[in-house]
């Protein structure tokens, strides 16, 4: 049964949406959004009821905050507002909204739409929750075709295979959380705003972000991988300082712990005409970071028209 | 009511959420969030000086949600997975004490004075994560925490019984409730899928023989246990000083140089803030 979270403090409000919604629904019903948002790391609801009275800042910082994060970016949360005019909607993350006076006659069908509606598949990766292809495609071709100044980074795991066919590929996944994790915190934290990052598949990440920030980003990245990822190994391997796997020819080898080679590339050293062309430069730099051992990015300094 | 049998309630404690800290912490949380521009290092810092912050943060890393379960034994390893409004998030939901607020703060300096013996003896060993360590050392007796918050008027007839039979408070708490705080710690652990290094400390502490998977990591967090006690610092839920078990004393191999400098640290790390810090 799906599980519609109830947050208010109004118990007018919570009353009658519960009697509307069960027995179709599971309710859970909480004064407040500080404590809803606990709630919801302990167990995502499947929606989001919430009060969201005039003027209270609070609420809304909550639930901004909490739609930040991708876990929970595609939760819906359905607002309920008073009598007052409606709220600029523009710096509050919520998918819908009811009068409380509507809510007798609309409540259960707006709640069955928003539950449905989020189920429909949205272009992200199962693992990392992070957009994907055609999101990224998309990121590039509206900055290139409003002339931004960004730039752009492509990165990937180094010794990623041989851990995958050594521990298999439920721990590699948890290698590929983990780095689609690190990559968006520690860009987000330089960049909270307007910067975006992206899960191409496989190992394989990107990002965009204000030219001036990258570069820091991608050491904050790189030197928190190269902390995590010694400890994801076995501690026998650990001790070894990596594994005995095999290459892509079959052939028994060791393989040092894995690392994180990030090419970075941007319109500020050279102009682009279309994606292919800014996705090829960056992929170019991060075959360079390649050839440095252990964890590395490469800045393109390459300046003039791309061919 | 003297005793209760602490194993039939063992649902009923694999289904608390969360623990409380003490008002000191809470008071602390908005400075720290309000900061501007704070970095997650100094968020992992303070996370790292609370054992209620400490657990919320690694049972949210290790939850399906993130899907990390068992893996992350770190605070600052947890606090970059998470991210800075997550982690914020976490910490705003967090509860305080109504109850035996004095017991509770003479546990929390216990605790955060065996992370810092813990750090700093794993740092002497060579150990690959003394954080790791560190983290366990300020766990240890988050079953005590537990025992007071579901059941007080029994772990107050434990302390009670501690003082006036003049035994350690775990074997009051077997008097008690049949287990001890070990035990309870390790059922919480367990549910909360916090690494296995980590819950065998939490299990072991008072019994560093029967450790398997991190017979070091126990070790020191037994002998940081009767180190910070024998300094008397915080307060543990009794007053004696538990005698070290000799073949961990001998797998640490501490110098009498190397504890002095043991202590002085702890020392030092009263003198920091006016409390104790990391």
């Amino acid at each position: 049964m799906k599980t519609i979270l109830i947050v208010s403090q109004d118990p007018l409000l919570t009353n009658l949406a519960e009697r509307l919604l069960t027995p179709r629904f599971r309710t859970i019903v909480l004064g407040g959004m500080v404590s809803a948002v606990d709630a919801i790391y302990n167990d995502i609801p499947n929606l989001v009821i919430a009060e969201v009275p005039s003027g209270d800042d609070a609420t809304v910082e909550s639930i901004n905050n909490l739609k930040e994060d991708p876990m929970f970016n595609q939760l819906p949360i359905l607002a309920v507002i008073g009598d007052q005019p409606t709220p600029e909607w523009e710096g509050i993350f919520v998918e819908d909204y009811l009068r409380k006076g509507d809510l007798e006659k609309d409540l259960f069908s707006r709640v069955s739409l928003a539950v449905s509606r989020s189920e429909r598949v949205v272009e992200i990766n199962p693992l990392t929750r992070l957009p994907g292809n055609i999101s990224i495609n998309r990121q590039i071709e509206d900055r290139l075709g409003r002339g931004d100044l960004f730039s752009f980074a492509y990165a990937d795991l180094d010794y990623f295979k041989p851990f995958n066919d050594k521990y298999g590929f439920s721990r590699g996944d948890e290698v590929i959380k983990i780095t689609g994790r690190l990559i968006l915190n520690f860009v987000k934290n330089r960049q909270p705003k307007g910067s975006f990052i992206g899960h191409i598949g496989g190992d394989d990440f990107v990002f965009i972000m204000e030219p001036g920030l990258i570069e820091g980003a991608c050491g904050d990245i790189i030197r928190a991988f190269d902390q995590i990822i010694p400890t994801l190994y076995d501690s026998e391997d650990r001790e070894r300082g990596g594994i005995q796997s095999k290459d892509r020819r079959g052939t028994a080898r060791f393989f040092p712990f894995m690392g994180i080679s990030i090419g970075v590339s941007g319109t500020t050293i050279r102009s682009f005409s279309h994606f292919g062309e800014l996705t090829g430069a960056a992929s170019e730099m991060k075959h360079f970071a390649k050839k440095t051992k252990g964890s590395s990015y490469s800045m393109d300094k390459r300046a003039g028209r791309s061919a | 009511m003297d005793s209760i049998d602490i194993r039939t309630q063992r649902t009923r404690i694999e289904n608390i959420n969360a623990l409380p800290t003490v008002p000191g912490t809470v008071k602390r949380i908005s400075q720290v969030i309000g900061k501007p521009g704070v970095t997650l290092s100094e968020i992992s810092h303070f996370v790292s000086s609370d054992p209620a912050l400490t657990t919320k943060v690694l049972k949210m890393v290790n939850s399906a949600i993130y899907g990390f379960p068992g893996r992350i034994s770190s605070v600052s390893h947890a606090i970059m997975l998470l991210g800075l409004s997550v982690v914020k998030g976490l910490l705003l939901g967090i509860s305080v004490f109504e109850i035996m607020q004095q017991v509770m703060a003479g546990l929390w300096d216990h605790s955060v004075g065996c992370a810092v013996v813990a750090r700093a003896i794993a740092e002497k060993k060579g150990v690959k994560d003394a954080e790791e360590v560190s983290v366990a050392g300020l766990l240890h007796d988050f079953g005590k925490v537990i025992l007071m918050l579901e059941f007080q008027p029994y772990y107050e007839e434990a302390m009670k019984q501690a003082a006036s039979r003049k035994v350690p408070i775990f074997e009051a708490e077997r008097a008690v409730f049949q287990e001890t705080h070990a035990a309870v710690g390790t059922w919480l652990a367990d549910r909360w899928r916090f690494p296995p290094n980590l819950v065998e400390v939490i299990e072991c502490h008072h019994r560093p023989g029967s450790a398997k998977k991190a017979p070091l990591e126990t070790a020191i967090v037994h002998f940081s246990d009767a180190l910070v006690r024998a300094r008397g610092f915080g307060f543990g839920g009794d007053s004696l000083v538990p005698a070290v078990h000799p073949a961990a004393f001998e797998l640490l191999a501490l110098s009498d140089a190397d504890i002095r400098d043991l202590l002085d640290k702890l020392e030092n790390s009263r003198d920091e803030s006016g409390g104790l810090s990391l």
